[in-house]
């Protein structure tokens, strides 16, 4: 651990309504994170149980800038080491999925087994007695990294970390139960997108928890009444406000809001072609339309209708993230859900007609937040609690609330 | 389809791609959905997607109004820089097929240039086509753009 005096950042007296740009830009920061934050004490996204789903497959994955492997053992158990040889540290794996029976390096063929234990060293006692490894090596002291690794409705989490809580107390009762309502069924991968952020990892991830956005930068809602601050919806937070759930019913729209005004949001004379793309059906009798849910440090679910998918948000470097989204289904999705879950995945990803602008919009703020080192944001609609907020979304609490988490991680709650 | 085809198949063909870039290239976008039939299937995905089975890409078309709506939103609605595309495609590959229509592949190589003036590669890949050919024009019944390149750069706006 860092000693507080090291502190690299004073932040503003007024809390979680104020963040200092420095945190999007400095490279001691961006370090820091890494050590404090996604080596520390959270529980970060690594795959879905879907992905590995035979003995033996692998997937690659990262935790922030550690590359690391997501492995189902030959058992059926699941595992996660760092993707990196104990001999040179090189990459064992370099495919983004792969079926193994053991992990070789391909530089120098050590072999490990898939829980990460040294199994093999070629010319450990040498040739013609001559040369190889020191009485004293030890293969067992010679293993790849592992992760703690928990799961939650087909959902893989691992975490560095050896003081975080359970996966299920990190999550809390709300956050488990969004989960558990979207993953109530075993899913399908229907396809994945990866797609490169030239903005602060931070600043997707503030964007994914903000209901003050949605409506307004992503025009297509409003306009096609898919999402509006005057239906019924909420914010729900846990305790510390680091997780959140935004949702929706639109069921409950009112007229009013947007009419009128200088939004540019709400375009009236615009009218789909083909609007097959916005129909959808029900799924589930709780009237929720839309949840969209963050998992700190870096992961999002979202139901947005009919379109599922879960984003892994992998930073690589002060200015720059990469997100990695997997769109799925249900396995029992029948034909008619499966057309219309392919119809809607038009909404969302880099392409997305509802989601394409916060690619956007996040190098807009990275550009835009050079030059001076005391500037800051400013997070006040809703006031300056964090706090779950039944009812209404007009508010950036959530927002707040991921600063609160963050400050508290990298001591700069003090 | 009974129509004869009084020119090779291949220059026609040519001639589609041709259209086809400079409906993109040239900020021409609102006819770009004229070079489709109705219904139609023009999907973005990627290797990775492809060669994993999986049905989902970046965006999919069915009929031509749903090429509009693509059109128009990204005129009216999508917030993004502005941006253009310059399209470079080689190695067309022609196959009769027993309906009548022709299966066409090639590769194709996308340069974006942004507003500031940056100019990146920021797609390669393979174009999976069904053809319709009638007398002297030709449509695309079907595109398949299969990009090797699956990481997306910012966003996916204009059509590759």
């Amino acid at each position: 651990m860092l000693e507080t005096d090291e502190r690299l950042l004073n932040w503003p007296n007024e809390g979680n309504r104020r963040v200092p740009y420095a945190v999007f830009t400095d490279p001691a920061i961006f370090a820091r994170e890494n050590e404090l934050i996604f080596r520390g004490p959270t529980w970060n996204f690594l795959g879905l149980e879907a992905e590995i789903p035979k003995p033996g497959d692998v997937k690659s994955t990262n935790v922030a800038a550690t590359p690391v492997l997501l492995i189902r053992t030959a058992d059926g158990r699941i595992t996660a080491v760092v993707n990196r040889c104990s001999h040179k540290g090189s990459l064992l794996c370099i495919e983004p999925f792969a079926n193994r029976k053991n992990l070789t390096c391909v530089y120098h063929a050590w072999s490990f087994d898939l829980d990460g234990n040294l199994r093999g060293v070629p010319f450990r006692n040498g040739v013609g007695g001559k040369g190889g490894m020191p009485e004293a090596f030890d293969l067992a002291e010679h293993g790849l990294e592992r992760l703690r690794v928990e799961t939650i409705c087909g959902l893989i989490f691992g975490t560095f970390s050896d003081a975080v809580e359970p996966l299920d107390a990190y999550l809390g009762e709300a956050m488990s139960a969004n989960i558990r309502r979207v993953l109530d069924r075993p899913i399908e991968v229907l396809g994945y997108q990866h797609q490169v952020m030239h903005g602060n990892w931070k600043l997707y991830m503030e964007n994914a928890r903000d209901p003050y956005h949605a409506t307004i930068l992503h025009a297509f809602y409003p306009t096609f009444k898919l999402n509006k601050l005057n239906m019924d919806g909420g914010i729900v937070l846990d305790p510390v406000g680091r997780h959140a759930i935004t949702y929706s019913k639109s069921a409950t729209d009112t007229a009013g809001a947007y009419e009128g005004g200088d939004l540019r949001s709400m375009i009236n004379d615009f009218g789909l072609a083909d609007p097959s793309v916005i129909s959808w059906k029900w799924e589930r009798d709780d009237g929720i339309s839309l949840a969209v849910q963050s998992i700190f440090p870096s992961f999002v679910i979202h139901q947005i209708y009919n379109s599922l998918a879960v984003r892994q948000l992998i930073p690589i470097a002060p200015d720059k993230a990469e997100l990695h989204w997997t769109l799925f289904g249900y396995a029992d999705d029948d034909d008619e859900l499966r057309a219309i879950r392919r119809k809607q995945a038009n909404l969302v990803g880099s392409a997305g007609y509802i989601s394409m602008e916060d690619g956007a919009v996040v190098s807009f703020i990275q550009r835009g937040i050079g030059g001076d080192e005391t500037a800051q944001s400013v997070i006040e609609l809703g006031g300056y609690d964090v706090a779950t907020s039944d009812g209404v979304r007009a508010t950036e609490t959530s927002v707040r609330g991921f600063w609160n988490g963050y400050r508290g991680l990298m001591g700069f709650d003090r | 389809m009974t129509e004869v085809v009084t020119r090779d198949p291949r220059r026609i063909i040519e001639d589609l791609h041709a259209r086809y870039v400079r409906c993109i290239d040239d900020d021409r976008l609102e006819a770009w959905p004229d070079l489709f039939t109705d219904p139609c299937r023009y999907q973005i995905t990627t290797r990775e997607n492809v060669t994993r089975n999986l049905p989902l890409g970046l965006l999919e078309c069915t009929s031509t109004g749903m090429l509009r709506d693509r059109i128009e939103a990204l005129r009216r609605v999508n917030v993004y820089e502005p941006q253009t595309y310059s399209h470079h495609i080689s190695a067309l590959e022609v196959t009769p097929r027993d309906d009548g229509t022709f299966a066409a592949r090639s590769n194709y190589l996308v340069i974006r240039t942004m507003a500031e003036g940056d100019t990146m590669l920021f797609s390669a890949g393979v174009y999976a086509d069904v053809i319709e050919i009638a007398g002297e024009g030709a449509r695309f019944r079907e595109r398949i753009v299969i990009a090797e390149s699956r990481r997306i750069d910012t966003l996916l706006v204009l059509p590759i």
